[in-house]
């Protein structure tokens, strides 16, 4: 993508300013997405985005700068901002680059690039088709398909040089559902770091018809209560809990800044013994995974609480040197025009040993969520707000009415250490996770999990 | 600045030189320029500085709309990002709403470029986000520390051209600076957020985002969760402005005609308190989101979407102007996230009007009552098409006219139409907060809700 000869000379122009090490990251997205709503192809979009950034960094201090202009003259005048902004003298040499293999590998069987428009537009209407079959309540249905094929080059003044290439695609679902006034929406939305052969293992119209029985069943609901209670979360229903609650605090920026309540709780023991966590960017083909991450670290799997003892954290470069641990893989940026920030990737709990249906059966009285939605945490305190999409109560052990517009509050801290039971299965959900203004694809599995108790805030 | 927009006019007309007859063309072109600083602990941790350009072009053929974007500008990038929207149009559906906009007369904007701005020294930029940083340490002896403190700014730049005639473009500065203060007592830990912003690095007020984020924090040490009650409501400015721009999703046309609008269908009836006015306004002197014609180039304008409690109107685009016929006009509400997307609806100024009340009086009228300070979960917790509102909520309790003793881990839930109908009375403090177009938050008294607690 970048001549070689380019990149040496930006490499050591960045590290003029007393820089200890620079880097050049340059990527080219072609990418489509296209929607349906009220059964109308809107428009089908495309496009290329070609850009680079070069950054420096001296201890603690860095500076980046970008430009979607790939001239020699404009890597060379990008070098010369970020020189600028360290104000120092004579920094680090350039090591000679040598091109880094890649231990895992998530080949793309169809570069999506090569398929038809034709087809990606009879793809989503099979899914909306799938929708609107679910029955007359179905009174809206969205469906989006997204594809991209990401080229990414690497090269730092360690000597690193990478050109490796993601590709990723999504189609997802939403739908409402109506009936005498009351209105509810259902979401699907399955997602890989595959091509177009992702679609022989995802049926389009399944993925439709999931999103339509959500919603309708939700007509068949009533607000749930509030109050202190068990909950019990569904396997791949409780991924954003943790991915929220545990993973964020996790990340190292913020174990530096000694802004997360997980900074002054590493190596103690924080969840409950039958709690373990990674975050595994290296699992293959899955939505969040990568070969290496966005500063040119190979991927790995991370062990983050060890029998519910906080052992591992997510780092990228800046915070590893910061904090004098390892490099865990997790530098990740949304595009060139952002800088690298140490975030999750799929993020795991991982399964225990209690068969599902005896979790639910133990239980008096509780609440059984079978997805949850968004939710917020205060990284300073681990306190966080989910909504719940899709709820049932527990009475006497059964799963008993279905419920809906519940909340969960509580705190990262305490709820998995009120884990009193881990399920022996397993599933995964993909999403998109946000943090400083930057949007990654992050993926989250859980076992079925049982929180001893846990504040639900309903409208009934 | 007039320089460079006619040179963006120039390269949008030069992308669409290549329409036929028989099709409607249209480039948007942006050129942006921007700087951040983030300091930590008295050092620069980062600095980010950005160039980048590019072209959207959407093409609208037999009724059927393409769009594609490049940031390749040359000649040949051009000609094939015309050429792949051309493509895309073919696949996509017939709609009434596939009609590029004709040209309307506008006038350009004083007030919206800070002259000089692109000379201000990158050091200086530095020395702000530093002195934001320690003016928040000093400010309460309760703040141990800063958890971030930075400065930013941007030179925008946009210019619209149409084979159907249309011919805009303009320029805009903006410049910002956010601190997030700590406080620490025990093994507690509360955060507060402060803001300041304005048109240039001049307009910035750092005593005051300091001391507002010394003062969130700080308060809040001590907060307790609380038993189940019912009392009135008190939100800050800044949860007003969460409220609004979850609300505000509902006042886009593009929502009201896909049936994700809880207001649709609704026009003409009461949604919320016969004192309260919503107000989109694309001009306001002190709005962010100023500009002289929207992301389609029509000129902006003011917009009453709820008049004395009465639903007056939804927000347009010329697409949806154009499939609810009747005479709908655009209401210069397109709006797209740079290059890359065509437009869709969003507000630009957006603001609750209405005669207001002094805060001293708020405060006494709703004695017993919870000021609300942060609402977590405005997004997952609320659902803006059945109009559900269910949030978590930190705050303090209003004893005697004052803000009393903090509580945490509290929920508040209504229906967001339920809540619009109790407000009593605004307070005087408005405030432009960026959230997905500006929305003003102010004071806001609601009617006693049921506060959930242990």
């Amino acid at each position: 993508m970048l001549d070689e000869a380019d990149v040496r000379a930006t490499l050591a122009a960045a590290l003029a300013g007393g820089g200890e090490w620079s880097e050049v990251y340059a990527e080219q997205r072609d990418s489509t997405s296209l929607s349906i709503a009220d059964r109308r192809v809107e428009a089908i979009s495309t496009g290329r985005d070609l850009g680079a950034g070069v950054r420096v960094a001296k201890g603690t201090q860095s500076a980046y700068a970008y430009t979607n202009v790939l001239t020699r003259d404009s890597l060379l005048a990008a070098a010369r901002a970020v020189a600028a902004a360290l104000r120092g003298n004579g920094g680090g040499g350039v090591a000679d680059l040598t091109t880094a293999r890649a231990a895992s590998v998530h080949p793309a069987r169809v570069d999506p690039v090569a398929v038809e428009t034709a087809a990606k537009v009879a793809l989503a209407r099979r899914a909306e088709d799938g929708a609107w079959a679910a029955g007359g309540d179905v009174r809206q249905v969205m469906v989006s398909y997204v594809d991209a094929t990401q080229r990414v080059f690497l090269a730092n003044s360690a000597g690193h040089l990478s050109d490796t290439t993601r590709v990723r695609t999504r189609l997802a679902a939403q739908v409402v559902a109506a009936r005498d006034g009351l209105v509810q929406t259902g979401f699907e939305g399955p997602g890989a770091a595959k091509g177009w052969e992702l679609y022989d293992e995802v049926d389009a119209e399944d993925v439709g018809a999931t999103a339509a029985r959500r919603a309708v069943r939700l007509l068949d609901s009533r607000p749930a209560p509030a109050g202190e209670m068990t909950v019990v979360l569904s396997a791949g229903g409780g991924g954003v809990l943790f991915h929220e609650a545990c993973g964020h605090g996790l990340e190292a920026d913020g174990i530096v800044k000694d802004t997360t309540v997980y900074a002054r709780t590493r190596g103690q023991q924080v969840g409950s013994d039958l709690f373990c966590g990674v975050d595994d960017a290296s699992m293959p083909g899955e939505w969040g995974s990568y070969s290496f991450d966005d500063e040119g670290t190979a991927s790995q799997r991370t062990l983050l609480f060890d029998a519910g003892v906080q052992v591992g954290q997510l780092t990228d470069r800046l915070s590893a040197g910061k904090l004098g641990v390892g490099l865990s893989g997790n530098g990740r940026r949304q595009s060139y025009a952002h800088v690298p920030l140490p975030r999750m990737t799929n993020s795991l709990v991982l399964p225990g040993t209690s068969h599902p249906a005896a979790i639910v059966a133990d239980v008096d009285h509780g609440l059984y969520a079978d997805g949850l939605g968004g939710g917020e945490v205060n990284p300073a305190t681990g306190d966080f707000v989910f909504g719940v999409t899709e709820a049932y109560l527990i009475e006497h052990g059964e799963l008993t009415a279905r419920v809906r517009g519940a909340n969960l509050i509580g705190n990262g801290q305490q709820a998995i250490s009120l884990v009193d039971a881990v399920g022996t299965d397993f599933a995964m959900k993909q999403g998109m996770c946000g943090k400083g203004g930057q949007w990654v694809p992050v993926a989250f599995g859980t076992p079925t999990l049982r929180i001893a108790r846990l504040t639900v805030g309903g409208t009934g | 600045m007039r320089d460079q927009v006619k040179a963006l006019l120039d390269l949008a007309e030069q992308a669409i030189e290549g329409a036929g007859t028989h099709e409607q063309v249209e480039a948007y072109a942006t050129h942006g320029i921007g700087t951040s600083v983030k300091v930590f602990d008295g050092e620069v941790e980062t600095l980010t500085a950005a160039e980048t350009r590019g072209v959207g072009i959407r093409v609208v053929l037999d009724g059927r709309l393409g769009f594609a974007a490049t940031s390749d500008i040359s000649p040949a990038g051009l000609g094939a990002a015309l050429a792949a929207a051309r493509d895309n149009a073919a696949y996509a559906s017939v709609d009434p709403g596939n009609v590029l906009p004709s040209p309307r007369e506008w006038q350009p904007l004083a007030g919206i470029v800070a002259e000089g701005f692109e000379e201000v020294d990158p050091g200086r930029k530095v020395a702000v986000a530093l002195r934001l940083e320690g003016l928040a340490k000093a400010a309460d002896p309760r703040v141990s520390g800063v958890s971030s403190a930075s400065y930013g700014d941007g030179v925008s730049r946009m210019a619209v051209a149409s084979s159907t005639g249309v011919r805009a473009g303009y320029g805009r500065t903006d410049a910002y600076a956010t601190v997030v203060a700590l406080a620490r007592s025990g093994a507690e830990t509360q955060t507060g957020f402060g803001l300041t912003e304005g048109r240039s690095i001049e307009d910035l007020d750092l005593s005051f985002a300091a001391a507002e984020s010394a003062q969130r924090a700080t308060r809040l040490l001590g907060s307790r969760k609380a038993a189940t009650t019912t009392v009135p409501i008190v939100f800050d400015p800044l949860v007003t402005a969460q409220f609004l721009g979850v609300v505000a999703s509902g006042f886009s046309a593009e929502s009201a005609q896909k049936g994700l609008s809880l207001f649709a269908d609704r026009l003409g009836d009461e949604v919320a308190a016969p004192m309260l006015s919503v107000v989109d306004d694309g001009r306001l002197t002190d709005g962010p989101a100023t500009a002289p014609v929207d992301d389609e180039g029509m000129p902006t304008g003011r917009t009453v979407i709820i008049d004395e409690g009465r639903l007056a109107g939804f927000l347009h685009n010329t697409e949806t102007a154009a499939r609810a016929g009747g005479g709908a006009r655009t209401t210069a509400n397109a709006a797209r996230s740079g290059h890359r997307s065509p437009p869709g609806v969003s507000p630009t100024n957006l603001y609750l009007d209405g005669p207001t009340t002094p805060l001293a009086d708020i405060l006494r009228s709703a004695d017993g009552g919870l000021y609300v300070q942060e609402a977590k979960g405005m997004h997952s917790g609320v659902n803006p098409v059945s109009g559900e509102f269910s949030v978590g909520v930190t705050g303090l309790w209003i004893r005697g006219g004052e803000l009393a003793e903090p509580v945490r881990e509290v929920t508040v839930s209504a229906t967001i139409v339920r809540m619009l109908l109790s407000i009593t009375a605004l307070g005087p403090d408005r405030r432009f907060f960026p959230m997905g177009g500006a929305m003003a938050g102010a004071t806001l008294l609601l009617g006693a809700m049921t506060v959930a607690g242990s």
